[in-house]
């Protein structure tokens, strides 16, 4: 197991008036190299679980696995960890606190005890991986650059340690078109050419599900499906009553299909609905 | 909407700068002529930092235009003593939903507007459960806010605008941050209001479904309105979209696609249900 998890349960405020159990007995693991979603309604859990992944939350119970190893309570093999596992919060931009962009993306290496040549190297790096680099923004306060802009240097500033492991919470809300294709475009290229194992939170499955290997799905704490992108996809009903939605194109291609045309449903971009209704149209032509 | 409908906003070559330290001297936005009339349905799209957000806020005065006018029914936006009734009458949902609940249980945060007229409670308390029944909140009146779903959330701000009896609600993204369930909720329950009740929505959204549903679209960029006409015209217009990083429907995306593909398709596909019924009435006909 690369990551993962073992029975976990997790309660916040145990043993008061306002204990809630957000997660209960979660088991799961992901592959090196994956491109995993974690979806699931608003308040099932998805965050909490996320937290868990790079020791920001501990277990009530259950553990979580990183390369075999239960994630352990040293404060010093946490900063490691974090080092190896990257977190990108939800609405980042709200939680920066630099003076310049590259204030802000040197945080972390710095925070790591990196030497300050060494961590303008990682910047730069960072910069570039981004698309940022052309821009000359180091110098710039991140509350001048557009909401686009502000998600990538929330990005860099987490690429910047160099993770394995990238996870984002919701990484697209309030993002526009142009904002959303950078952004997909820089996680798809991290983890195919860089081989960053990826996993995101999220209930817009628009630009994710055609990426997806793997996919977890939650619902008021528990784990309802999980396993290999297309099986849990082809469940379309199931995840209807979960209240989630697959991409619109694929709604069409159901559409299509409800009207009696035994055309292929499990599409979720443009290109291969384009590809499948030519498929179907042209199929009997001589 | 009628070209006698009365004028509810107004806007008369508006141009707004943002003053402060960081700031640029390029204006919010510039130029800008407009009208929302009563019982109209108006979605405003654009990239982010197009100005969007920025004149939502000159319509119910949160901002002042630096020059031009912004009337509301007549009365413009600098008329000081004239903001409650401004407010009243054009009321704000906010994207995030927990930036505008302020209240320890629903009951109150509906009511919170209407306490400060001066009312009978009595008044009040009809007008509460009234909004509440609207929007499908009876259960929850007694529950704090902070634990409501996000959909929940939202539907409180709406029926904390309705209590107030408005001509005009203004949206500025607010189902960004829900699940598909609970922006179903949302955009279900502002359909409704504008519907039976013709008020007005100003809705501004990143999502080409929801600007599809409006009766009129308006499109930014750069602080200038690029243009102004009906979801048939401006949402098939892809040529433009595309130019300003924006898209349109799914279904408007694949027919440009099909059409190139030689499928003799009608022109204005918008919604997914058009394309479903004119690709099976081509493959029936084949």
């Amino acid at each position: 197991m690369f990551v993962g998890t073992e029975q976990l349960t997790h309660v916040y405020m145990p043993g008061t008036p306002f204990s809630t159990k957000a997660l209960r007995d979660i088991s799961f693991s992901f592959q090196k190299g994956e491109f995993a979603l974690i979806i699931g309604p608003s308040g099932s859990g998805k965050s909490t679980l996320i937290q868990h992944l790079n020791g920001l939350l501990r277990p009530t119970s259950g553990r979580v696995i990183f390369e075999g190893k239960n994630i352990g309570r040293d404060k010093r093999d946490l900063l490691h960890l974090r080092r190896r596992i990257g977190l990108v919060f939800q609405m980042p931009e709200e939680q920066f606190f630099s003076e310049t962009v590259f204030d802000e993306i040197a945080f972390a290496p710095r925070n790591q005890g990196f030497a300050e040549n060494e961590v303008k190297i990682r910047v730069d790096e960072a910069l570039e991986k981004t698309g940022l680099k052309g821009l000359d923004l180091k110098g710039r306060h991140p509350f001048q650059l557009s909401a686009g802009q502000k998600r990538l240097v929330a990005v860099a500033a987490v690429l910047s340690v160099n993770p394995e492991v990238l996870i984002l919470d919701e990484p697209t809300v309030a993002l526009d078109n142009t904002g959303r294709d950078n952004l997909f475009d820089l996680l798809t290229e991290l983890n195919r050419e860089e081989g960053l194992t990826v996993i995101i939170s999220t209930h817009h499955l628009d630009e994710a599900a055609a990426l997806a290997s793997s996919v977890l799905v939650l619902k008021q704490g528990e784990l309802v499906m999980s396993g290999p992108a297309e099986d849990i996809f082809s469940e379309r009903d199931q995840l209807y009553n979960l209240g989630l939605a697959l991409p619109p194109v694929n709604e069409i291609m159901h559409g299509i299909f409800e009207k009696g045309f035994s055309v292929n449903t499990s599409v979720y971009t443009l290109k291969e609905a384009r590809r499948e209704i030519n498929k179907l149209i042209r199929r009997d032509k001589p | 909407m009628s070209g006698q409908s009365s004028i509810i906003i107004e806007a008369k070559n508006v141009d707004f700068l943002y003053s402060g330290e960081w700031e640029t001297v390029t204006p919010a936005v510039s130029g800008i002529s407009f009208t929302v009339r009563q019982g109209e349905y108006v979605a405003l799209v654009g990239p982010n930092g197009s100005g969007k957000t920025t004149l939502l806020k000159l319509f119910n005065a949160l901002l002042i235009p630096s020059a031009g006018e912004v009337l509301v029914k007549g009365i413009s936006t600098v008329n000081e003593g004239m903001l409650p009734e401004i407010r009243r009458s054009c009321g704000m949902i906010f994207q995030n939903p927990d930036n505008q609940l302020v209240a320890t249980t629903v009951e109150e945060d509906i009511a919170f507007g209407l306490e400060n007229l001066a009312l009978p409670s009595e008044e009040i308390k009809k007008r509460v459960l009234e909004a509440a029944a609207t929007l499908g909140l009876e259960k929850l009146l007694k529950h704090p806010p902070h634990l409501l779903s996000g959909g929940e959330k939202q539907r409180v701000a709406i029926a904390g605008v309705l209590v107030m009896e408005p001509d005009c609600i203004l949206m500025d993204e607010p189902t960004a941050m829900l699940d598909p369930a609970g922006r179903h909720a949302v955009l279900e329950a502002v359909q409704q209001l504008h519907r039976e009740r013709g008020i007005a929505v100003v809705h501004v959204t990143h999502f080409p479904e929801e600007a599809a549903g409006a009766d009129r679209v308006a499109v930014l960029s750069e602080g200038r309105l690029v243009v102004d006409g009906s979801p048939e015209d401006v949402m098939t217009g892809l040529p433009l979209l595309h130019d300003l990083g924006l898209r349109g429907t799914t279904a408007v995306e694949l027919a440009s696609m099909l059409r190139q593909d030689g499928y003799p398709l009608p022109p204005k596909i918008l919604h997914d249900r058009e394309l479903v019924d004119s690709l099976c009435s081509l493959e029936q006909n084949s």
